[in-house]
């Protein structure tokens, strides 16, 4: 996955095949995560981004080198987006050493420092406050980067997110806070947990600057990724970018979402898929995405190969890392 | 080829699921993402979708509990034939050989735990409270004792023990307090073993032999073996346990067995001991004496007694012996005769050496002389052949050299 | 040797550290200004400004997380916070967070993050801010957990927390700010001498008895073996320091010279600290033990107001003679 080098506004038209390429690889990825755990392959529990592709792709396209990311407890498409090969990820999931995190952490504890991500949280809201402190060590030490928290709807709720984003403009950090509001806090409607209806309030009544976009359409997002970058690197403070975005899935692998309207995914898919937004948008034939597709799946596949033929830890590694 | 449609996994922890209604029916048409049957978890009833298009083939499994990874049903084109049963049996959960693996070093870990080693204790009485408090109520002095606890510590039992001991210990040990009351000591494995082996024993027909040997050339022999062998300490115990093996294999009818309907007769020597350990009377096994140097049994000897005094014996150390020792010399015991030692058929009992006036050829000598009774168990063995034995013993032991 | 007071010797570790290396800054609640609540950082923000001396809004989360954060960036932060009471406000972020990011990254990451933080009984301060729970944080696997009793070891302890690569939470108490102590000078380059964390320290020798003490009970357990000396019994009074990692050896050979041992703290005896010393000595020195293991700590009670009441439910040096004499079988007259 290229990393974005030249300072720019937008995607450039060379850029957007390859953008859609990406974004089918986090689609295959998740979907094959979602095969190999009902096939009973995977430990513990996952929790997939389909539908929320765009949002990862867009917003980590506009990093620049030395920026880091902190993520949820839906990370793949956010590590695979950050620059993690899916062979690491992959093996991580399947609890090998060769995992990004060695097998100590799995799916919502995705850790890649080489490639900027500070972390994915199992607790909604854990990695909000580190990025505010991330960001206010890049402003003490002089450093031109730029801490991006990812994280949901739900947790506008929590402490820590009121917290972090108070202590994050009161110190005018450069920081970007991305909600991707799919509107489901789990199993909770958006208009269950919260009284207000634009969450992007929230944000402003901490004096930040908020702006949106739509969560998927690609290229608005990086646009407006952009934008918000420049504005925190350059020193006048966190931004809240607020994408509006969809959860194809339900919460977890496995999910009946028996609290979600049952034709509501399907109306979703046919409407807000991201990756047909953008195919459509660039002309891209059915010939053209076949190829596609066949790479990427083929990308996977070789993954989970990968990841089988991993080793396992051995039982005593479990006494190891526990400190510095 | 058709698909298999196995059980999927629908939630962490799920192992299995109850099939509650197929939407579908053999032979109709199917799309990929169609619900297909109802699913029972323990959270919820669910549609669960078909992963593949084509002809619901067969239901393999209608209803009811299913593990998860089994079969259930086969999707594929019109006309195929579908397999009359699953191809693979459902298979276990798929990571639980790992958590399987885990649990085991974990096991293994708890089992190379040593208990904490009170290796040094500078001069101080290793006790458990218990055995304090015991001790402190009957007045009697620890450092009389000997423990059998772990690391040689005294556990209560040593203490119950020394009550027992008291009224035939030696005048060194603290004065017992006589009075109160009729106490009711249960047994011991070990007491109930011995109990039940040697009443068996009592029962056999058995007869005893007795003779008195010259131990002059024995004694010079020891202290030979002695300078030979300074890191050893070597005992007329070990000589005359070669000088039995040496018997014994010279004398296969004594190294057998009474089985009932047969004898068995045994090819090596394997001469056991008697020991009197704290826990017991226990009969450690030299093995294949006949192969072994005096310094060779004199190692493997103190070994086993150490161990027995420690109560570390394993099974294999009092398994298999055909010949048992017994010696009570160290008791200042003369003559004595022991207990057939079942199933094997014999046992010598050897008193201490002492000096004895002995008329020899017109002449009186003083010689040291050790006098050994052999008990024979007569379904096994004739006088004679027992007299034959014992005077075999006898005269390796007064001229070493007849036993190489 | 110069002489310090207890605050005076964890600011000093602070400016020290400060001066010397960029990375270390401090932030709190009310500590610039003001100079905390306890008057421990009085002076640091005219000497270091406000990009190193922050206070934060009332947001114990985000004050404990914003540290992390930095401290993941390889920065050496160190947070105060107020209360010790208000830990439980920042545990999320101390316990789910800074404990566990280095084993969940499988190692990529270190959180060399100190909170410091203060508690204890006296004056009435009431329930919510008189706790001491070292006991929680010693049961979390990733976190290290200091607790100084003098100026000399408070200042020598906060340094080495500080340049610590594992995140420390760092607990002083209130009722010892006020004491004077000596402290060794510094080395040439203007330099604290260390003290290594996970090493007890032995106050008194003795023979008869061993009382291993925290924070203000060391103190009390030094006054109450004067007078047990008076009574003819021999106390040995050792102050573990660290209270994770634990110096089992140096409280373990203690005992084994005394036979009997006390274990005295601040925090509620029941479920506390003094617990698991005892089963460690217990496992550790079984056949030395000639009498049981005796813990003194507060009752099981919140902290009352009423200074009667406070009083009666924490515990004092006159608790400790008593455990010391029930110990060599002695009824306290």
């Amino acid at each position: 996955m290229a990393k974005v080098e030249e300072k720019r506004g937008t995607l450039g038209k060379g850029e957007l095949k390859d953008v859609l390429r990406e974004m089918l690889l986090i689609r295959r990825f998740e979907e094959k995560v979602e095969e190999r755990f009902r096939a009973g392959e995977l430990p513990g529990f996952l929790h997939v981004a389909i539908g929320q592709e765009a949002c990862a792709v867009g917003v980590c396209r506009a990093l620049e080198d030395g920026d880091v990311i902190s993520s949820t407890h839906r990370a793949h498409a956010h590590t695979l987006a950050k620059g993690t090969h899916p062979n690491e990820l992959m093996a991580e999931l399947y609890g090998k050493t060769e995992g990004c995190s060695h097998g100590y952490g799995g799916s919502m504890h995705l850790y890649d420092v080489q490639h900027g991500n500070m972390g994915a949280n199992a607790v909604i809201g854990g990695g909000l406050p580190h990025v505010t402190g991330a960001a206010l060590a890049f402003q003490m030490r002089g450093e031109p980067r730029v801490a991006v928290a990812f994280f949901g709807d739900g947790a506008t709720n929590i402490g820590t997110f009121h917290e972090a984003l108070n202590l994050a403009q009161l110190w005018t950090v450069p920081a970007v806070f991305v909600l991707e509001d799919n509107k489901w806090a789990e199993s909770t409607p958006e208009k269950q947990h919260s009284p207000i209806r634009d969450l992007s309030e929230r944000a402003k009544a901490f004096g930040m600057k908020a702006v949106k976009a739509d969560g998927q359409d690609v290229e608005a997002v990086f646009k407006t990724t952009r934008q918000a970058l420049e504005h925190a690197r350059s020193g006048k403070g966190p931004v809240f970018v607020h994408l509006d975005t969809v959860r194809f899935s339900g919460h977890y692998i496995g999910d009946p979402q028996v609290y979600r309207r049952k034709d509501e995914a399907k109306e979703l898919r046919a409407t807000r898929d991201p990756i047909e937004i953008l195919r459509g948008r660039i002309g891209v034939t059915d010939d053209e995405l076949g190829e596609l597709d066949t790479e990427v799946i083929e990308i996977v596949d070789a993954s989970v190969d990968f990841a089988k033929n991993g080793t396992d830890p051995a039982p005593e590694d479990a006494l190891k890392n526990i400190y510095a | 080829m058709a698909t298999e449609v196995k059980l999927p996994r629908l939630g962490q922890g799920m192992e299995s699921g109850t099939i509650v209604k197929w939407l579908k029916a053999e032979g109709e048409a199917v799309q990929k993402g169609e619900p297909l049957y109802e699913l029972d978890t323990d959270k919820v009833t669910q549609e669960v979708e078909a992963e593949a298009t084509g002809v619901l083939l067969r239901i393999a499994v209608n209803e009811g509990e299913v593990p998860v990874g089994e079969t259930i049903a086969f999707i594929g084109n019109e006309g195929e034939d579908a397999p009359a049963s699953a191809e693979k049996p459902a298979e276990a959960p798929k990571r639980e050989p790992e958590r399987e693996a885990g649990r085991a070093a974990a096991a293994e870990v708890a089992r190379e735990q040593p208990a904490p080693s009170s290796a040094t204790t500078n001069g101080r009485i290793k006790a458990s409270p218990l055995a304090r408090r015991i001790a402190r109520e009957r007045g009697i002095e620890l450092a009389s004792l000997r423990g059998t606890g772990p690391d040689g510590r005294i556990v209560a039992e040593d203490v119950e023990r020394a009550q027992v001991d008291a009224s035939s210990a030696p005048p060194a040990a603290a004065p017992v307090r006589t009075g109160g009351e009729v106490e009711s000591r249960p047994l011991s494995n070990v007491r109930k073993t011995i109990a039940r082996r040697l009443t068996e024993a009592w029962t056999v027909p058995a007869f005893q032999l007795t003779v008195d040997v010259d131990m002059t050339r024995t004694q010079e022999l020891v202290q030979k073996q002695r300078e030979l062998n300074p890191d050893v300490r070597i005992t007329v115990t070990d000589v005359l346990t070669k000088v039995c093996a040496q018997a014994l294999i010279r004398h296969r009818d004594m190294n057998v067995q009474f089985t009932g309907d047969a004898l068995l007769a045994f090819p090596n020597a394997n001469v056991g001991i008697a020991v009197a350990a704290p826990q017991g009377l226990v009969v450690p096994v030299v093995k294949n004496a006949e192969q072994l140097t005096i310094a060779q049994i004199a190692q493997v000897r103190g070994d086993l007694v150490g161990r027995a005094r420690d109560n570390k014996l394993k099974a294999d150390d009092l398994e298999g012996g055909t010949f048992t020792i017994s010696n009570l010399g160290m008791y200042d015991v003369d003559v004595f005769t022991a207990v057939l030692n079942p199933p094997q058929a014999s046992i010598l009992a050897v008193g201490q050496t002492r000096d004895m006036v002995v008329p020899r050829d017109g002449d009186v000598l003083v010689l040291p002389i050790m006098t050994m009774t052999i008990t024979c168990d007569h379904r096994a063995v004739d006088g004679a052949t027992g007299a034959e034995f014992l005077h075999t013993i006898k005269a390796f032991l007064q001229d070493p050299g007849l036993a190489l | 040797m110069p002489e310090l007071t207890y605050r005076e010797a964890v600011r000093d570790a602070l400016a020290t550290a400060m001066r010397d290396d960029d990375d270390v800054f401090i932030m709190g609640e009310d500590i610039a200004e003001m100079g905390g609540s306890m008057g421990v950082t009085q002076g640091m923000l005219a000497e270091f400004g406000p990009e190193r001396v922050r206070n934060t809004p009332i947001s114990e989360m985000a004050l404990a997380g914003t540290a992390i954060g930095a401290a993941m960036q390889g920065m050496r932060p160190v947070a105060e916070i107020m209360y010790e009471d208000f830990m439980t406000l920042a545990a999320e972020q101390v316990v789910n967070q800074a404990a566990k990011v280095r084993y969940m990254s499988g190692g990529q990451i270190t959180v060399p993050v100190v909170f410091r933080t203060q508690g204890g009984a006296g004056w009435s301060p009431g329930a919510q801010h008189a706790q001491q729970l070292e006991a929680w944080f010693v049961h979390i696997p990733g976190l290290k957990v200091v607790f100084a009793s003098t100026p000399e070891d408070v200042r020598g302890l906060l340094w080495s927390s500080i340049y610590d690569d594992n995140p420390v939470v760092f607990f002083e108490h209130r009722t010892l700010y006020p004491i004077k102590g000596n402290v060794p000078p510094k080395n040439a380059a203007g330099q604290i001498e260390p003290i290594p964390i996970g090493v007890a320290r032995v106050h008194r020798e003795g023979e008869d008895v061993t009382v291993i003490a925290t924070g203000r009970l060391v103190h009390e357990s030094l006054k109450a073996a004067e007078e047990a000396e008076q009574r003819g019994v021999s106390v040995e009074v050792v102050d573990p320091r660290t209270l994770q990692p634990l110096d089992e050896e140096t409280l373990v050979n203690s005992v084994k010279k005394t036979n009997r041992a006390v274990i005295a703290h601040e925090a509620v005896t029941r479920m506390g600290f003094g617990a698991e010393v005892t089963s460690v000595l217990q496992y550790q020195a079984f056949d030395w033990l000639d009498a049981p293991i005796e813990r003194v700590g507060a009752k099981f009670a919140p902290l009352p107001f009423a200074p009667v009441m406070e009083q009666f439910v924490v515990p004092h040096a006159e608790d400790v003679l008593q455990a010391i004499l029930r110990t060599v079988g002695k009824n306290g007259n």
